[in-house]
């Protein structure tokens, strides 16, 4: 009976998750008629309209061609956006921890995040070579600090009072991590996780046009020389429908499900 | 037989000094009330005896264990449920899981939770309920010295008269020694086994008074007296800012702790 009931409250949430996703749809179906409105102004050459980008898409999808080039950025933007996230995160949470080391890495997170990843990738480029390593490289860059900086903001505004009362308690430091500081950095870190993502995937594509010969960046500086803007478009639709869905159907509904001690419940 | 002694504590914040010479003995199953105006130095103290600030200087013993705090506010950790927030320390006594979910089930239970409570996290809970969960908090680990920095004093009379006697029960049945602070000194007679006097700039302790009666045997009427006669005694006026006047007493301390007083 017990785990019956909470699949069906499961159900029901995510049902009630999807249907909240209308307006966002609405909004995104009115950039597509402004889309519209601008491809039918200037003429397929210059700006192709939506109708014929996703024919094009969908065309790209079926001869196979697109699959394993989203495949190959993804791959990259992960392990680049992993490998930061991980390290920008644990060492953010440290920094926090202290005055004085939050103070010494505070100018040092904002140099970083000032600095242009195409600055990065001309490194990397003469660093690593044109091979998997550049554009990973240059998405760790760039996501480091974005993550740093968030892990280090929660990890400085914990509440004193519960943490004296958590020292009260002689809680551990593992439950001090997992209990006290980790359940309120959370708050801070996916927002910086979200704004990481997006970087990853901008970052990913640039580096791949610049550097390497597969890719959705590659795919799109092919489609370039040969003037093809439909197929442009649709490497750009296909990136943004990748990030889209990715923050909506997994991070988003992670959050608040982590986060649900925040709110009541809506439904 | 566990005790805390504390003597000869000074604490300073910068250049002030906030505590000055205090010294107090607390046994196992006693409880001790501090009272004092705001700003005396009393949850400096409390701090101190919790562990969570250092005193620049003392001599400080203590045979207890298991210490629990009660503060002011709930101080509910807002991303646990009722119940996990009462399992705080079980948890942190690496009590598994499920024994420790039944056993504070159970103590929230005879604090007069409803079981539907139990899941809800603190925002969904009302004032009266979050204090509950707070001193259940408190008392799931059986503490063998409890302090209680004022964390009845937000609360109505009904709710405050409750959660004496949970307070009360528990005291009695394990043996707990108690430190509390408050600025109510009803609060202090109807509870204590003895109140100290404390007074601020640099804040100390001037007098001991001692109640005769066991706290299980008094009556409304005996403290509603003993409040009355007590807020007549110089120190209490003067403490309070009720009279004008110095406490300069220069017999040493130890001498007026015993002296005691009539109440």
């Amino acid at each position: 009976m017990k785990p019956l009931a909470w699949l069906r409250g499961a159900m029901a949430s995510a049902l009630s998750y999807l249907w909240s996703g209308w307006g966002a749809v609405t909004s995104l179906l009115l950039f597509c008629a402004l889309w519209e409105y601008g491809g039918q102004v200037y003429g397929d050459l210059v700006l192709p309209g939506p109708v014929a980008t996703l024919s094009q898409l969908s065309m790209m999808f079926s001869e196979g061609l697109a699959v394993p080039e989203l495949a190959i950025s993804a791959r990259r933007a992960l392990y680049g956006l992993g490998l930061a996230l991980a390290a920008g995160t644990a060492l953010g949470l440290l920094a926090g921890r202290s005055m004085t080391a939050a103070m010494v890495s505070r100018p040092l997170a904002t140099l970083l995040l000032g600095m242009p990843p195409i600055a990065w990738l001309v490194l990397a480029m003469l660093w690593f070579g044109m091979g998997d390593a550049t554009p990973v490289f240059t998405v760790f860059i760039a996501c480091f600090p974005i993550a740093f900086i968030g892990a280090m903001q929660g990890s400085r505004t914990v509440d004193n009072k519960l943490r004296d009362m958590a020292l009260s308690y002689r809680l551990p430091w593992w439950m001090m991590m997992t209990d006290v500081h980790l359940p309120h950095v959370t708050s801070y870190l996916f927002p910086a996780w979200i704004t990481a993502l997006g970087v990853s995937w901008k970052v990913v594509v640039m580096a791949e046009l610049l550097t390497t010969v597969d890719g959705v960046g590659a795919a799109l500086a092919v489609s370039r020389t040969q003037l093809d803007m439909a197929a442009s478009l649709g490497w750009v639709v296909a990136v943004l429908g990748l990030l889209l869905a990715l923050e909506y159907l997994f991070l988003e509904p992670v959050k608040r499900h982590v986060e649900r001690w925040r709110t009541e419940p809506t439904s | 037989m566990s005790v805390l002694r504390i003597r000869h504590l000074y604490h300073r914040y910068g250049l002030t000094e906030v505590l000055a010479d205090v010294g107090l003995d607390l046994h196992a199953g006693e409880t001790l009330a501090l009272v004092g105006p705001s700003g005396c130095g009393k949850s400096t103290l409390l701090h101190i005896v919790a562990g969570l600030l250092t005193p620049s200087e003392a001599e400080m013993q203590s045979t207890f264990r298991k210490v629990s705090c009660v503060f002011q506010e709930p101080r509910l950790m807002p991303w646990k449920t009722a119940l996990d927030n009462i399992a705080l320390g079980l948890k942190a006594l690496r009590i598994p899981k499920t024994p420790r979910r039944r056993q504070a089930a159970e103590l929230a239970g005879r604090m007069g939770l409803a079981t539907g409570d139990l899941e809800k996290f603190p925002h969904e809970l009302s004032g009266g309920m979050q204090s509950r969960v707070s001193l259940a908090r408190a008392l799931a680990t059986n503490p063998d010295l409890l302090l209680l920095d004022e964390p009845f004093s937000a609360l109505d009379i009904g709710l405050k008269a409750e959660l004496y006697g949970l307070l009360t029960e528990q005291v009695g049945r394990f043996n707990t020694a108690v430190l509390m602070i408050t600025h109510d000194l009803m609060e202090a007679v109807r509870l204590a086994d003895r109140i100290l006097m404390m007074v601020p700039e640099p804040g100390r302790l001037v007098r001991e008074f001692p109640l005769a009666i066991p706290q299980a045997q008094r009556s409304s009427t005996w403290v509603y007296q003993t409040t009355a006669e007590l807020i007549l005694q110089d120190e209490v006026r003067i403490g309070f800012g009720l009279s004008e006047g110095d406490i300069t007493s220069t017999e040493p301390r130890e001498q007026i702790r015993h002296a005691g007083c009539a109440v």
